[in-house]
């Protein structure tokens, strides 16, 4: 009877256990994260792409939106904090500013330590060759804290914005030049005298963001080397003062020209309602905008023929550059805290596999085969519902499908371009035959925290004097010739020789 | 005779000031109401007709969708929802709490009174900051649940002033009678002093019930998104479309949220401008009564 009792004992232990690694064994890992909610863009918790990823991978991926107005308040909050309420990993997180000072701190997971726990981005990272770039978003104590997000191809999506029903009515050709330019924009001008031809999207930044380049330069608020004032030799690989230089003295007085003669909107800074108002109506005919908006700006014209078209970048003094991109942007970073869980390494894994692996690039960007696209050959094949959606196949997988979405890490352009169409597969062809027009972005010098609230305090004094001063010679009420030493000699005062001698001091291409 | 002369002259001046007084409050009726109308002219018209500047104070092909849109948002109704579970709870607890606040420091024979007064001063000028507010509600584990709106704001220093010297306002020989008659003080408080409070309460239930209206940043710090309230939702609808510029938002888009702001402006004023009317004599009365210390 004693025997029997322990034997049905043993059974029922040995059953237990069993029970219980089966069931541990099925059950889903549950890793949660925020997601910066784009209004355009509401976050769906049943997008196809998003449950597809969790059954196929197992995974209890608990997504938070917080509202994109006040994502980057959310994140930072909970980065210093830590609470109780803080995700596994953060999405969209640059190591950057504050949060290298936070990672340098010990707010942020070291992805470095362990790079066997992520060998999809490490296969990624190599397949794209963008280990150098990875490389540089190193800090200062030689380690990586982020997942980047990654292009395989920087895409040329914005640039140039004109009538092209303008350009074949007056019989021009597609331009070439900021010269070519500037003849069409005094031809409209010429035509309706009560237009401004140029416009901008939000501000003036955004014309200079992708027409500095072809001067040599990257300046301002939307500058890419996040210095505000200095520029980036990309022959000699290291920082110049674009702001005081002969190329900004150039660039200036081609866009104080546009303005007095007024081909240039004076008003340069407008909400979105204000440039499709403009261009809709026709008093402007020209922007530097995203290709994504043409077809908004279409729709709200009541003009017979109004067709807008997005153009190669221009060549200036310098060539013909568009604003510089990088193949690796804000990527994944995990708080701190998360190291506290004692299945972390399989987070980490789980996170690796269900962003970075080859399935997984592919149900983000295209969703899932069968479903949302077929094969055939290596052609792609979407189903009829995107193909017919009025709003563009890229749009609509969006909104419908979860695909394309701010939660996608790794974008491969060539599926990106089969989402939209052949007129923009067109244009980025164009762009990728010419001669580096995307060059790539500077990553910033890791400063230590002393040295980094020194250099944020300097750069804060000369971006306020250049945003002044720029806004002035454009509208002519600083003279060029006249006033330019005056304006040297207050960067100068300002500091940019010492900005520029740190920069190059602690610059990671040297 | 004389005393005819001069209603007379008092009658002329009243008409010439009513001259001028009348049309100048037309003109800044007009200049409040006209905004609101041109708003509400916007929230129902085609983004096509907004865009070429056909709309003025009348829909230009009048249709629903920028309401649609607005309703539709995802959570929507839930977010209204815990607005007003915190506009009508966190006002009531508020004023639960600032009246038994309020009511021992209207009494000089309190002792501390002027060092828990201080306090309350102090704090009105000098707050922890986010941080430290933050790790006090997590530490209290109130983050993820309502009560961390409901309770770190139920008490706003201004409005416990008003009250307290309303509560001064009341006459003492009120209270004694009470007190003779056999009442308590937590008797007194709520058969006497809140009966005559009116005016007092009402003026603190309106500030108090704006800012929980309104509120948008403590529930974005303090709470999961499924609990966020429909300020903060309408707040990325208004702000958020130009930050997705480089996002994925289409100019399809962008048109349509004129209109749809303009929604999302009629959707968050409407329910406080519906209440103010009914609140306004109250209001008016309790800015005075409470700023006199007597």
């Amino acid at each position: 009877m004693k025997r029997l009792f322990l034997f049905v004992l043993l059974i029922c232990l040995c059953l237990r256990t069993f029970t219980a690694i089966f069931a541990e064994g099925d059950a889903p890992i549950r890793i949660t994260t925020y997601y910066s909610d784009n209004p355009t863009l509401p976050f769906r918790d049943d997008w196809r792409a998003l449950t597809y990823i969790r059954e196929k991978y197992n995974v209890d991926l608990v997504i938070e939106p917080i509202p994109l107005a006040d994502y980057s308040t959310k994140v930072t909050n909970m980065l210093v904090t830590q609470g109780d309420d803080a995700p596994d990993f953060v999405l969209g997180a640059g190591i950057n500013g504050a949060n290298a000072s936070l990672a340098l701190n010990g707010a942020f997971y070291a992805v470095s330590d362990h790079p066997e726990w992520t060998p999809n981005f490490n296969a990624r990272v190599a397949e794209y060759g963008i280990e150098s770039q990875v490389e540089m978003g190193k800090l200062s104590d030689g380690k990586l804290y982020s997942l980047p997000a990654m292009y395989d191809t920087p895409a040329y999506d914005g640039g140039l914005i004109l009538r092209q029903d303008y350009l074949e009515k007056k019989g021009f050709d597609a331009p070439q030049t900021f010269d070519d330019l500037y003849e069409i924009l005094r031809a409209y001008k010429e035509d309706y005298p009560e237009s401004y031809p140029l416009t901008t999207i939000i501000d003036i930044g955004y014309i200079e963001r992708m027409t500095m380049p072809s001067w040599g330069l990257s300046l301002g608020l939307y500058n890419s080397t996040s210095t505000n004032v200095l520029s980036w030799d990309y022959e000699n690989t290291m920082y110049y003062a674009g702001a005081v230089s002969d190329q900004y003295k150039n660039y200036i007085t081609f866009l104080h020209k546009l303005y007095e003669e007024g081909l240039l909107d004076p008003e340069m800074t407008q909400d979105d309602a204000s440039t499709t108002r403009k261009l809709a109506s026709g008093i402007s005919m020209a922007t530097y905008g995203f290709y994504d908006q043409i077809n908004g700006w279409e729709n709200a014209s009541e003009i017979e023929g109004f067709d807008l078209n997005l153009y190669p970048p221009l060549t200036g003094p310098a060539g013909a550059h568009h604003m510089p991109r990088s193949s690796t942007f804000d990527g994944i970073v995990f708080p701190v805290k998360t190291t506290q869980r004692a299945d972390f390494e399989q987070v980490v894994r789980k996170v690796d596999e269900i962003f970075f692996s080859e399935e997984a690039i592919l149900i983000w960007a295209l969703g899932i085969e069968g479903e949302t696209y077929t094969m055939d050959g290596d052609k792609i094949i979407f189903s009829d519902d995107i193909l017919n959606a009025p709003e563009g196949a890229y749009k609509y997988m969006q909104t419908a499908y979860g695909c394309g979405t701010p939660i996608e890490r790794v974008f491969i352009n060539a599926l990106d371009m089969a989402k939209y169409d052949e007129n923009y597969a067109e244009i980025n062809a164009k762009v990728s035959a010419m001669d580096h027009a995307i060059q790539y972005t500077v990553s910033a010098p890791s400063f230590d925290d002393l040295t980094a609230e020194d250099a944020s305090l300097m750069q804060a004094a000369l971006l306020d004097a250049y945003t002044v001063w720029n806004d002035a010679f454009i509208r002519g009420t600083k003279d060029i010739e006249d006033d330019w030493d005056e304006y040297v000699k207050d960067m100068q005062d300002k500091g940019i020789d010492e900005f520029l001698a740190l920069y190059n001091k602690y610059n990671k291409y040297q | 005779m004389k005393r005819s002369e001069n209603k007379n002259k008092i009658r002329e001046r009243k008409s010439i000031l009513s001259f001028i007084t009348i049309p100048v409050m037309v003109v800044v009726t007009l200049v409040c109401i006209i905004p609101f109308l041109y708003i509400i002219a916007m929230s129902f018209s085609s983004p096509a007709a907004i865009i070429n500047n056909r709309v003025s104070l009348w829909p230009v092909n009048f249709n629903f969708d920028a309401y649609r849109s607005v309703f539709s948002y995802p959570n929507f109704f839930r977010a209204y929802g815990y607005t007003l579970i915190f506009t009508i709870g966190g006002t009531l607890i508020s004023l639960a709490m600032m009246v038994l606040f309020a009511y021992p420091l209207s009494k000089e024979q309190l002792k501390g009174r002027k060092f828990i007064m201080k306090m309350v001063v102090f704090s009105m000028f000098f707050s922890g900051g986010l941080i430290p507010n933050y790790l006090l509600v997590s530490n209290l584990h109130l983050t993820g649940s309502i009560w961390a709106i409901l309770l770190p704001f139920s008490i706003n220093q201004f409005c416990l002033i008003i009250l307290i010297n309303f509560f001064k306002s009341i006459p003492a020989e009120i209270e004694e009678a009470a007190i003779i008659d056999g009442l308590g003080y937590f008797g007194i408080l709520t058969r006497i002093v809140l009966p005559l409070s009116g005016p007092a309460l009402a003026t603190v239930g309106l500030y108090t019930a704006v800012f929980f209206w309104n509120s948008w940043f403590y529930p974005l710090i303090y709470l999961n998104s499924s609990q966020y309230p429909v300020m903060l939702l309408l707040r990325n609808i208004v702000n958020g479309s130009t930050l997705a510029v480089e996002t994925g938002g289409s100019g399809a888009q962008f048109a349509l949220s004129i209109s749809v702001k303009s929604a999302v402006i009629i959707v968050s004023s409407l329910p406080l401008i519906v209440l103010y009317p009914f609140l306004q004599k109250y209001f008016v009365k309790g800015m005075t009564v409470g700023a006199v210390k007597e």
